[in-house]
């Protein structure tokens, strides 16, 4: 995936300038900056849902928006009104309609794809229950199960442990790790939570509207231009607070 | 029962309003997985706008509040789409803007006001011969795009964003689903009325959702709750001369809440 000078903006207010860098195949790259810094807008760049200023993005070897190569993409959160029936198996098949012009409907083998997608991300035995009935982490996991039905090569993932608690980002983030050794998927994985991203991804890129730093996670981590995009406080001595 | 059918308007109301309660129940689902429920309200209050236009024109009213209804539908599809105006703010100018030139217009025309009554509360004496083929025709058409389009329609309502990323053609279907939620208003005004419709586009999908464990069951409770209420409202509305739409809206009501007691001995 390339990603060449791309310039973006809502409303003359520009919110991407000038942004590149590559993401090797088969790599996990995390997409981090503070909030408002552009990561889902890039994201959605690079999906070919927002056509930037200026710029050029490359996803295997062709324009953003070419769907030759299926992309999985995980948001944030489904938010499906209050108890809508859906199924987890049915959300899982979701994945497969990507591949199927209208009027097709779904066949044995799509099922089968779906729910294979389910036992991998150890989610089958919920296939019968309703989505709205799961945790936050299993509904996350029953999304990259969708994802894995559409047969992808790269995963886009966008913030996908908000609202998770410490325990299951880290068994998430695990998943993925295991998705991309097993399976060479290439992930790009936009996300403030600093600490659990870089614990597994093989490359930072610090976003806060222009690209701020690149590299291996212990790199980015002890570079200037965290502590710059993040705007992090001078340590504070309360010590001397008290006293003077 | 079998009285009431031996009648030619009652075996009229009857095919029409399976074919109505076919097509209601099935927009139903999207229209509540898709929040649209007061877009229904905002388009079936416009298509009385609609019909007053006909009558003052000279245009047959179906023809004129169906154009006039998808008109509305497109402009408010248009302005939530971009952001400026949030969608309820939207059909909050258009559905008292639109029913006020419908009831401005009729004014002018004193005669038509009795059929007016039919057209705002339903009548199953209004359903000619010639109406059948044209509600027919309406309601295949609403029926045949919802069918083609099913999982098109179903994903853009589970997460719009993964379905437009996977190829999906989300704006063109918005305007689609806005459409066919038009001419299904039409098509229903004549036995359900346009003051009630709006609710038979949400309770028998309602139904289906408070006792279905997934889509599928959620479609078909929908649909055979519908069909029991096009039934039951009609043979009601004829044994206690009722209109048919108040009469129809109620035993689908009564369905809902016998499906809600229902899930909760079944405990779901």
């Amino acid at each position: 995936m390339r990603v060449r000078d791309v310039w973006f903006g809502y409303e003359r207010q520009p919110v991407l300038r000038g942004i590149g860098f590559e993401v090797a195949p088969g790599s996990f790259t995390a997409l981090v900056g503070p909030n408002g810094a552009g990561k889902s807008t890039l994201l959605r760049i690079l999906l070919g849902l927002l056509t930037p200023e200026r710029g050029q993005v490359e996803v295997f070897g062709a324009a953003a928006g070419d769907r030759r190569r299926p992309i999985g993409y995980v948001a944030q959160r489904v938010r499906l009104p209050a108890g809508f029936p859906i199924s987890v198996a049915e959300v899982a098949l979701l994945g497969r309609y990507g591949r199927l012009a209208p009027p097709r409907r779904p066949r044995a083998a799509d099922r089968a794809r779906a729910a294979a997608a389910l036992e991998r991300v150890g989610m089958r035995e919920h296939a019968a229950r309703r989505f709205s009935a799961l945790s936050v982490g299993q509904q996350q996991r029953v999304l990259i199960a969708r994802s894995l039905a559409g047969d992808p090569d790269l995963l886009l993932l966008d913030e996908p442990t908000a609202g998770l608690d410490p325990a299951a980002r880290a068994r998430f983030f695990t998943l993925v790790c295991d998705l991309q050794r097993d399976q060479g998927l290439t992930v790009l994985c936009a996300s403030h939570d600093l600490e659990v991203v870089s614990a597994h991804a093989d490359r930072l890129v610090l976003l806060n509207r222009e690209l701020r730093a690149e590299g291996p996670p212990q790199e980015v981590l002890g570079s200037r231009a965290l502590a710059d995009a993040y705007a992090f406080p001078e340590p504070h001595d309360h010590g001397t607070d008290r006293h003077s | 029962m079998s009285d009431f059918l031996d009648y030619g308007f009652a075996q009229r109301a009857v095919l029409t309003g399976v074919l109505i309660g076919l097509s209601c129940a099935v927009l139903a689902f999207f229209v509540v997985l898709r929040r649209m429920a007061f877009i229904g309200v905002g388009i079936s209050h416009a298509a009385v706008g609609g019909v007053a236009l006909g009558v003052v024109l000279g245009v047959p009213p179906v023809v004129s509040a169906a154009m006039f209804s998808v008109a509305v539908a497109w402009v408010i599809g248009w302005i939530a789409q971009r952001g400026r105006i949030s969608e309820d703010t939207a059909i909050g100018v258009f559905f008292p803007t639109a029913m006020a030139l419908g009831i401005a217009l009729i004014s002018l025309s004193p005669t038509y006001r009795q059929d007016l009554m039919g057209y705002l509360f339903g009548n199953i004496l209004s359903v000619r011969p010639s109406d059948v083929w044209i509600l027919a025709g309406l309601c295949a058409a609403s029926l045949g795009v919802l069918s083609w389009f099913f999982k098109e329609f179903l994903y853009l309502g589970v997460d719009e964003e993964a379905a437009r990323a996977a190829g999906v053609p989300a704006d063109p279907l918005r305007y689609l689903l806005l459409t066919v939620l038009a001419v299904t208003i039409v098509a229903s005004m004549k036995l359900v009325g346009a003051v009630l419709v709006s609710a038979f586009l949400v309770i028998p999908a309602a139904t289906g959702q408070a006792i279905a464990g997934s889509t599928r069951t959620m479609l078909g409770v929908a649909i055979a709750s519908a069909l029991a209420a096009v039934g039951g409202g009609l043979w009601l509305s004829w044994l206690w001369d009722l209109p048919s739409g108040a009469s129809i809206v109620l035993v689908s009501a009564a369905l809902f809440f016998a499906a809600l007691g229902a899930a909760r001995v079944l405990g779901r």
